[in-house]
Formats: C-alpha cells, sequence, structure tokens
C-alpha cells in the first residue's frame, strides 16, 4: 500500500519533531521578579528617602551597614537550564540504557543596591550586573 | 440521579487524562510572618521585649547607622512540571517575604519595613518568556 505524499508529510515531520526532542529537559528557576530601570526610574538621589522605596519596590532583601552610609541590596536570579539526551534514540534497541547527554546551564544573578545617608535619603543607586539574557541552549561547546 | 454519577465520572477521568505528567511541588524556608503581629507592632512605643514576644527570635540581628535591627524572613518555593515522557518542562519560582525592625537606642521601635511578596506566587510550568 502506498502512501499519498501529503499523508506521508505530517508523519515524517512529527517523527523528526519526536526524535529532535527526544529526552529534553528545559528548566528554569527565579528568585524574586527581576527588577528594571523603568521600575527604580522614580528614584531620585538627594530626594528620595528609604520609605519611598520600600512603598514602591517592597522591602529589601538585606540592609547591611557601610563607612559611607547604609545598603540596602535588592537580589534576583534567573537561571535556565537545557538538557538533551540523545541515548535515548538507542533504547527501544539497547538492551542497556545508554547515555549521550548534553546540557547546559545559564545562571543571571543581579541585585539592585541602594545607599543612604544617616537620614535614610538615597545618596547612590546601581544595579550590581545585569542578567544576561535568559537562553536555552544545550549546546556546550 | 444515574446522569449526574456519570457526569461526575466523566469529570474525574478527564481530569486524571489532563492532569498526567503534571508535578507539583512546593518548599518553604522558616515561619510564616503574621500579619497581625506586624500590625501590633507600633513605631516609637513598642519596645524590643514585646517585638520578640510577638515575633520570636529574629533570623537575624544587624547593627546599621548605630540601631539594632530585627530581620525575619521566609522562603516560598513552588515549582511545576509538565512530564510529557520525550520532552519535560518545569520551572521553579522562589520569593521571600522579609521584616525588619528598626530599633532606637533606648530599646524602642523606629520603624518596621515589611513586605509579602509570596503572596502574588503561583505555581508555573511553562519555562518561557518572563
Amino acid at each position: 500500500m502506498k502512501l499519498p505524499l501529503s499523508g506521508l508529510c505530517p508523519i515524517l515531520l512529527s517523527t523528526v519533531m519526536c526524535v529532535t526532542f527526544f529526552g529534553c529537559n528545559v528548566a528554569r528557576i527565579t528568585l524574586n521578579t527581576p527588577l528594571t530601570q523603568d521600575d527604580v526610574a522614580f528614584i531620585v538621589p538627594g530626594q528620595t528617602t528609604l520609605a519611598d522605596v520600600i512603598t514602591k519596590l517592597g522591602s529589601p532583601d538585606s540592609i547591611t551597614d557601610s563607612h559611607r552610609g547604609i545598603v540596602t541590596t535588592y537580589r534576583f536570579h534567573d537561571m535556565t537550564y537545557s538538557r538533551v539526551n540523545f541515548g535515548w534514540l538507542l533504547r527501544p534497541w539497547s538492551p542497556v540504557d545508554p547515555d549521550l547527554i548534553i546540557s547546559r546551564t545559564g545562571f543571571g544573578a543581579d541585585a539592585f543596591e541602594l545607599l543612604y545617608d544617616s537620614d535614610w535619603v538615597v545618596t547612590h543607586q546601581s544595579f550590581l550586573r545585569h542578567l544576561s539574557g535568559s537562553r536555552f541552549n544545550p549546546y556546550p561547546f | 440521579m444515574l446522569f449526574v454519577k456519570q457526569l461526575a465520572s466523566i469529570i474525574i477521568v478527564l481530569a486524571l487524562i489532563l492532569l498526567q505528567g503534571c508535578a507539583f511541588n512546593r518548599g518553604t524556608l522558616g515561619d510564616d510572618i503574621r500579619p497581625e503581629a506586624v500590625a501590633a507592632i507600633k513605631k516609637t512605643a513598642t519596645t524590643k521585649a514585646e517585638v520578640l514576644s510577638l515575633l520570636g527570635a529574629p533570623d537575624r540581628l544587624l547593627q546599621v547607622n548605630g540601631r539594632d535591627v530585627f530581620q525575619y524572613y521566609r522562603y516560598d518555593a513552588k515549582a511545576g512540571s509538565l512530564l510529557l515522557i520525550i520532552i519535560n518542562f518545569s520551572r521553579l519560582s522562589i520569593k521571600s517575604d522579609d521584616l525588619f525592625v528598626i530599633l532606637n537606642h533606648e530599646g524602642i521601635v523606629e520603624d518596621v519595613i515589611s513586605s509579602k511578596r509570596t503572596d502574588g506566587l503561583e505555581f508555573r510550568f511553562w519555562p518561557f518568556g518572563e
């Protein structure tokens, strides 16, 4: 019996999709909601107080003392992980479970820090380091 | 009556089919910070001893700007997974509730800083996008 070409295409396409995604894992871990420049645009050094910051951003993750004032820190992390196990392709024909795994993890860590004077007025503000874009790419080389 | 029983059976079977391959996980660190305890703390009135009786010992004790700061925190994590045999999607979201009680030199509450981020925490499965 011959399958018509139009009927064969979806079968081939789904087979290719299944083979491509065999043994795939995609995971993501986020800590707190990332802050953007727009979220902190309201802060004016010399004017904005700790109370103003807390009203807009909530309480910080940490408060520490320094020689030049008080530091509050808002932390947020974004981790992506993707993994493909090509060994899955051989499982139907192999007596053992073979593994050929490639995976990659990207860890984006950032924090927003504010420095206050002794009257709790913001004097400086800065992002620690910007998050790298979330990419799901299992290719490790 | 028979129709209702059949309908209920169909709904249960459909729910089981739809939830097959799903995983829900949750983890917490620390006790819940009770809102009524936080509300009971009054600036310039509540003492250090009263704070301790309301909230217990702090998770961290800090010295900031010449004042004692009690920090209380709680972490909540929710993870959702879609296990579709050939491809699995997982997402873990973590948020924290933080409470800072700033005490002056006399041991009286000067300021209370709190926020409850975990209220908006949801189970999410899709790892892409926001």
